[in-house]
């Protein structure tokens, strides 16, 4: 037998990356109710996981937590991670209605007190995709260390129901029979935040199909950078040495329609000359050399970060990628045709970064009826007075859901996209429902300072 | 009996928005140390006047490290501030003859775990030699008397 | 003057401190390492300890309401719970406090988990445990209850600058119910929007889009247009700011001008004229003056356009040479009924444009015009408006050759990449240069076809060097900001070393100011297209509806206090303070007598305690952060209750 449950709101905020955290504290302090439903194990999306940002090399951790605490915290904000979106359309009275259904952790979220005890005891190792896959974790486990909510989750695909975890838990809250649960959230607008992901490795033969192993993405490198990351060093990954040259491949998926995605990435060029830095700043002695077809360092003082970089030595060589070959002693050959001196150019690096393609995260096809355009991203109706609002009325959409964007301007969408809903809600009768009764494990603070923001 | 494995007390000053949740990160690692720190969480160090650090000294305080947010620090114009307070009160302290390394100014974030660990574990080594505070002026003292 | 009455006696007898310490074994993760039973009795020993209790599980319900009724009953006034960190459950306990009708900040809490159980093992956990808990038993003695600084707000906004950005700000803020002052220098509404004609890249008509936005706005009731007007005065802060405003089309005169000899006689309210913008009426013959009392201002003050150097490409040294809104201005004004584009009567068989005019520019390798700095920064909508302005001339114009030269092209958003490859289907001819290598423009001399020659050193063929003939030099130049040096002087607002206004944080809070209550929509920021700086725009609009949404904001307690009686009036916190107009000395009353006292403005005050170090009598302090409570807690630490 399902469970079921009903939860009354104005806004519901799909995707818990800093986008919909921020729409949903701009929603929040214009005292509207609002449900935050997140896919993963907590919230934080992409940012969470990074090691610093550009252009201010702050640690991503250390700006991220606190926009998730201040959500977490926040009285009008209910976050509801670990949820599965079955479908979001408008119901009968005219409001939406949004099907979540919350997979099953393993583990009672009201009991659990993040103490890590079954994390300790559970005896089955597994790569954490947390870190790249570059260290391993345990069957349960709570995601990552600033995590939000601290609540482990029993990963069914390893466990071995050796019953450790159960035997552990100070507070019995490891129930093997968790069932799934539907929830119907009813709300009079929605948000859409969904982010973007990563194009496959595994879908670039040119580049080794993902066969080579010292060909890593990006985001594997956010994590070999991060203070907190799998090794605390820069080692390649193949026999962990610490590599003395290393190439970043830039619109290696983007801008060219053979691979799918012809529009350009937008931040690629940014973290590839920000994760240089970070690196000739780890390993001082190593040769970095950054293959692009065009450097587009677009934001405020991006430029100038650009030019550091070039300060600081990073090579910038203008060139398309031809392809990418494993080479002697875990080396990888890069094949480029080079613009500025000419030729078909072949040289061989210690480990290659590549600057993946970002598309859409979330197909809401079959789920919602709400637009996409093109591109996979959701569409905007006004893309230059209004660029939030969607085909579907009371639906609007932010952050990377809307294109690839960088954080701060997913920042700045995000508050746009609270401001379209609430200037709809403000139009739509307020309901006077009282708040919803879904588990976050925080309750709400005293008092709040509206500088938070 | 003085338990003598235990060298001195270190007083850390950690910011509520970096250093703090760096010590807290700490824990959640099950990284371990040793147990003659005592965190203390701050708003901002700026807040502690040249006083306060000389008197932990003369309470008997062997050790103190600031862990700051460095350039990520919430309040405008505050790191800098501190920066000059710490410069003074190295003076005052050779003034009085204490060794200058007793005080450390460091920036930890919140996941800077590892940086915790050697910055205490490096205090540690160095209380171990130095001793107690105020050792080091009995040594002048002989040393002048002599 | 303030009056204030102390009688040092009544101070004396304040209530007595009863604290309880609550210790949570936290289901073993605590008690395995620390001994919580002997932890309790040593708290137990404390000074002004009245209770000292242990649970499995503090945070649960049963260990919550250990602590309500001791409350209730009398034995305790103040709280500590020994337990995880601060970060976790302190708000959770806060709360527990407010359940049973005490003020929330009558909390400590002591982390013994994550700095102590899971880092330390054995005996020296327990005697740190001891020394943490006796140290927050030692704060908790010393707390007294915070209130959070209310403030009315006056529900009302202005908006400087009717651009797209204040134009978008405006409507927002007014569907939220709230009126709205939008005042624009010059007499049109618009922008620089009104200067373009295909808005890229999604090939909008920059007219539709503006008379569509402006109707909105003029329709709202809630929205006062004041044009031809400038800010002259500002006072006050955060939700109760003065605005003394000048309305004498001076700044717009000579558009003002232009609008009464328009060839439209009477131009009406909503038409759009092009160039100038989306008239409102006409200017006022005689100057006024006025005053808006208001809660929130948001600046969109927008850019203005580089203007390039005598000489910089042959500007102003051939008349051939043009800059971009020239050059769109000029497209815009044709009919494409010739299959060659036509300046002022010229044909243009040849139509150059050349990027990153007055953006991008290096240290060492540009110069920068007299007293200013260089722009190093990219202009980030050039290169699309480029493409577009490019694509505009190859489908009307297919005899006009184009050639684009560039060093790189930032075609970054949503359909702009599309814009470059249809400009490379319409067979634009791209050169790339390098900052050092720029291209050089000369003079064909006479008999030759076409006036001008380029040459550049084009790295896309190896550096090969290239010369193309030009009829027309097109230079994209970039954005700088308007010039509001007036408004920075008077609003204080932080302007970055580019020259545009400086937000909070460049990542988080990219639409907020340190100055609470003020915000920042579209281009006076950082350059953006038009789609960027709507949501900036809206963005803002949200932050201001949001303070004043309920008629007053609430700011943390965590502020600067001075206490009276102590407070000599040196003013050594006024100069150490940070922030300006958070503290300052004034004249206050004390039993009847004239006294210059520090007064802190809790709205401006950041928390960082700054001066609390340096005033040599200790009057003042954060609250909820006091120094005595810090020399407190060190006593407890080093006064081994373990030992
Ligand atoms: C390698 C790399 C480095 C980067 N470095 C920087 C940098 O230094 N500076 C910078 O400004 N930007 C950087 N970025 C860009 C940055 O990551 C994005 O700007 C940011 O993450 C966008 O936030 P978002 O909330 O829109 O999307 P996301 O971070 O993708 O968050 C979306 C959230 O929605 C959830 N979700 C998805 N689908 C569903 C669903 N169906 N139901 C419920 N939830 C769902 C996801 O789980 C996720 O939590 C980098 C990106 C990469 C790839
Ligand atoms: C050549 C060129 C081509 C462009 N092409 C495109 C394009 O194709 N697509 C696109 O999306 N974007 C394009 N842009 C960018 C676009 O023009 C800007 O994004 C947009 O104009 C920004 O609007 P804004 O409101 O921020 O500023 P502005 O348009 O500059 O408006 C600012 C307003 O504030 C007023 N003001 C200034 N100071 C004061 C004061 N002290 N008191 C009162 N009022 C004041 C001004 O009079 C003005 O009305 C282009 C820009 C340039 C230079
Ligand atoms: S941001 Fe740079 S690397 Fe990424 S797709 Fe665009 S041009 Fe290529
Ligand atoms: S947008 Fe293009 S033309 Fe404009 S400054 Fe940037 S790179 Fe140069």
């Amino acid at each position: 037998m399902r469970l079921e449950a009903k939860i009354e709101v104005d806004a519901v905020v799909i995707g818990g990356g800093i986008a919909g955290l921020q729409t949903a504290l701009d929603l929040a302090e214009q005292d509207y109710l609002v449900v935050v439903v997140e896919k993963d194990a907590s919230v934080g999306g992409k940012m969470i996981r990074l090691s610093k940002v550009f252009p201010t090399l702050d640690c991503a951790s250390c700006i991220t937590t606190p926009k998730m605490a201040a959500a977490a915290h926040h009285e009008n904000i209910s976050i509801l991670t670990y949820g599965d979106l079955k479908s979001l359309d408008r119901s009968s009275d005219g409001r939406l209605e949004a099907v979540v259904e919350k997979k099953p952790r393993f583990v009672d979220e009201a009991k659990c007190i993040g103490c890590r005890q079954c994390e300790y005891d559970c005896p089955i190792l597994v790569a954490d995709e947390n870190q790249g896959g570059f260290s391993a974790r345990k069957a349960i486990h709570i995601p990552f260390s600033n995590a939000i909510p601290q609540v482990a989750t029993l990963d069914v695909d390893h466990c071995i129901l050796c019953g450790r975890c159960e035997k552990v838990c100070p507070t019995q809250a490891v129930d093997y029979f968790q069932q799934p649960q539907t929830i119907r959230i009813h709300a009079a607008a929605a948000v859409i935040a969904t982010g973007f992901q990563m194009t496959s490795l595994h879908d670039k033969p040119q580049y080794g199909s993902g066969e080579i192993t010292n060909v890593i993405d990006a985001l594997q490198m956010e994590r070999l950078l991060a203070p907190h990351g799998p090794y605390n060093r820069v080692l390649r990954p193949s026999d962990g040495m610490e590599p003395d040259s290393i190439a970043f491949v830039q619109c290696a998926g983007s801008r060219d329609r053979s691979m799918g995605v012809p529009y350009c990435s937008r931040v690629c060029c940014m973290y590839a000359i920000k994760q240089a830095m970070l690196l000739s700043g780890a390993l001082p002695l190593a040769d970095i050399t950054i293959y692009y077809m065009d450097i587009r360092a677009f934001g405020k003082n991006y430029e100038q970060f650009f030019q550091n970089a070039q300060a600081m030595g990073i090579q910038f060589v203008k060139a398309k990628v031809a392809s990418l070959a494993a080479a002697e002693n875990g080396a990888v050959e890069v094949c480029y045709e080079d613009q500025v001196n000419g030729g078909v150019t072949r040289t061989s690096h210690d480990l290659v970064v590549l600057s993946l393609g970002k598309i859409a995260a979330w197909n809401p096809f079959g789920t919602c009826p709400v637009e996409v355009a093109e591109d996979g991203f959701i569409r905007s109706v006004s893309p230059r007075l209004a660029a939030t609002l969607t085909s579907m009325e009371g639906v609007f959409a932010a952050g990377a859901a809307a294109g690839p964007k960088d954080i701060v301007d997913a920042i700045a969408e995000a508050g746009a996209a609270a401001m379209k809903a609430a200037s709809y809600l403000s139009a739509c009768h307020r309901p006077k429902q009282a708040r919803s009764g879904v588990s976050i494990n925080v309750k709400p603070q005293p008092s709040r300072a509206v500088a938070m923001g | 009996m003085k338990d003598t494995t235990i060298p001195g007390k270190i007083l850390v000053l950690a910011t509520e928005s970096c250093a703090y949740p760096g010590a807290d990160a700490v824990g959640q690692a099950h990284l371990s140390y040793p147990a003659n720190t005592y965190v203390l969480r701050v708003p901002s160090p700026v807040l502690f006047p040249e006083k306060f650090y000389l008197d932990c000294f003369d309470k008997g305080i062997s050790a103190i490290i600031i862990m700051s947010c460095g350039v990520e620090c919430p309040y405008e114009g505050a790191y800098d501030a501190l920066a000059q307070r710490i410069d003074r009160v190295y003076q005052l302290m050779r003034q009085r003859g204490l060794d200058v390394r007793r005080l450390r100014l460091t920036a930890i974030c919140t996941v800077c775990t590892r940086a915790f660990v050697k910055e205490v574990n490096a205090m540690n080594e160095l209380i171990k030699e130095l001793g107690p505070p105020g050792t080091e002026i009995e040594l002048q003292d002989v040393a002048q008397s002599a | 003057m303030r009056e204030v009455q102390i009688d040092s006696a009544q101070q004396a007898q304040a209530e007595e401190k009863r604290v309880g310490v609550y210790i949570c074994h936290c289901g073993g993760n605590i008690s395995d390492h620390v001994d919580v039973e002997a932890l309790c009795a040593r708290a137990g020993q404390a000074p002004g300890v009245a209770v000292a209790r242990t649970h499995m599980f503090m945070c649960s319900d049963p260990g919550q309401e250990m602590i309500i009724k001791d409350l209730q009953e009398g034995k305790v006034n103040r709280v500590v719970v020994a337990s995880c960190a601060p970060s976790l459950h302190e708000s959770t306990f806060r709360g527990t406090l407010q359940r049973a009708g005490f003020n929330p900040y009558l909390y400590e809490h002591a982390n013994i988990r994550e700095q102590v159980s899971w880092v330390h093992h054995g005996r020296p956990a327990t005697e740190k445990a001891t020394a943490l808990v006796a140290a927050a038993a030692a704060k908790a003695a010393r707390l007294e209850p915070l209130e959070p600084i209310r403030m009315d707000v006056i529900r009302h906004a202005t908006v400087i600058g009717a651009g797209v950005a204040g134009l978008q700000a405006a409507l927002d803020l007014a569907s939220r119910g709230i009126p709205v002052a939008l005042i624009e220098k010059s007499p049109f509404l618009g922008g620089h929007v009104a200067k373009l004609d295909n808005i890229a890249p999604s090939n909008e008509k920059a007219s539709e889009l503006l008379t569509r936005l402006t109707r909105q706005v003029l329709d709202q009731p809630a929205i006062t247009v004041h044009t031809c007007t400038r800010v002259v005065g500002f006072a006050g802060c955060v939700g109760n700011f003065t605005l003394r405003i000048k309305v004498d089309g001076e700044q717009g005169q000579d558009e003002g001008k232009k609008l009464h000899s328009m060839p439209t006689k009477t131009p009406r309210r909503g038409v759009f004229l092009p160039q100038y913008g989306v008239v409102t009426g006409s200017c006022p013959e005689n100057p006024a003056e006025d005053s808006i009392e208001t809660g929130a201002v948001i600046l969109a003050t927008g850019f203005k356009p580089y203007q390039p150097m005598f000489g910089e490409y042959g500007y102003g040294r051939h008349p051939q040479v043009v800059t971009l809104p020239e050059a769109i201005q000029a497209l815009a004004g044709e009919n494409g009924s010739h299959p060659v584009w036509h300046w002022h009567g010229r044909p243009i068989r040849n139509l150059a444009i050349i990027h990153c005019v007055g953006s991008r520019q290096i240290p060492g390798v540009h110069e920068a015009a007299e007293g200013a700095a260089l722009n190093e920064y990219c202009s980030r909508t050039c290169c699309s408006a480029s493409l577009g302005f490019a694509n505009q001339v190859r489908e009307n114009y297919p005899v006009t050759r184009v050639f684009e030269f560039y060093r790189d092209i930032r075609t970054y958003g949503r359909g702009q990449e599309e814009l470059y490859q249809r400009a490379s289907k319409n067979r634009v001819l791209f050169f790339r240069f390098e900052a050092q290598e720029p291209p050089r423009i000369e003079s064909n001399g006479t008999g030759s076809e076409s006036p001008l020659q380029i040459t550049v050193k084009d790295t896309l063929t190896f550096g090969e060097e290239v010369q193309v003939a030009a009829d027309l030099v097109v230079l994209a130049v970039g954005m700088k900001p308007n010039g509001i040096d007036d408004l920075v002087e008077m609003m204080k607002l932080p302007v970055g070393s580019d020259g545009f206004l400086l937000e909070v944080h460049p990542k988080l809070r990219p639409v907020e100011l340190p100055n609470s209550g003020l915000l920042l929509a579209g281009t006076c920021q950082a350059p953006m297209d038009i789609g960027e700086a709507t949501n900036a725009a809206s963005a803002a609009a949200v932050k201001a509806s949001g303070l004043l949404a309920r008629g007053f904001v609430e700011l943390d307690p965590f502020v600067a206090e001075v206490n009276l009686e102590q407070c000599t009036g040196t003013g050594a916190c006024v100069v150490a303070c940070p922030r300006d107009g958070a503290l300052q000395l004034a004249e206050v009353a004390v039993n009847g007598k004239p006294f210059k006292k520090a007064q802190v403005s809790p709205a401006f005050c950041l928390g960082c305690g700054a001066c609390v170090a340096v005033c040599p009598t200790n009057a003042i302090n954060i609250k909820g952060w006091t120094l005595k409570q810090y020399e407190a807690m060190v006593d407890a630490i080093v006064a081994d209750l373990a030992a």
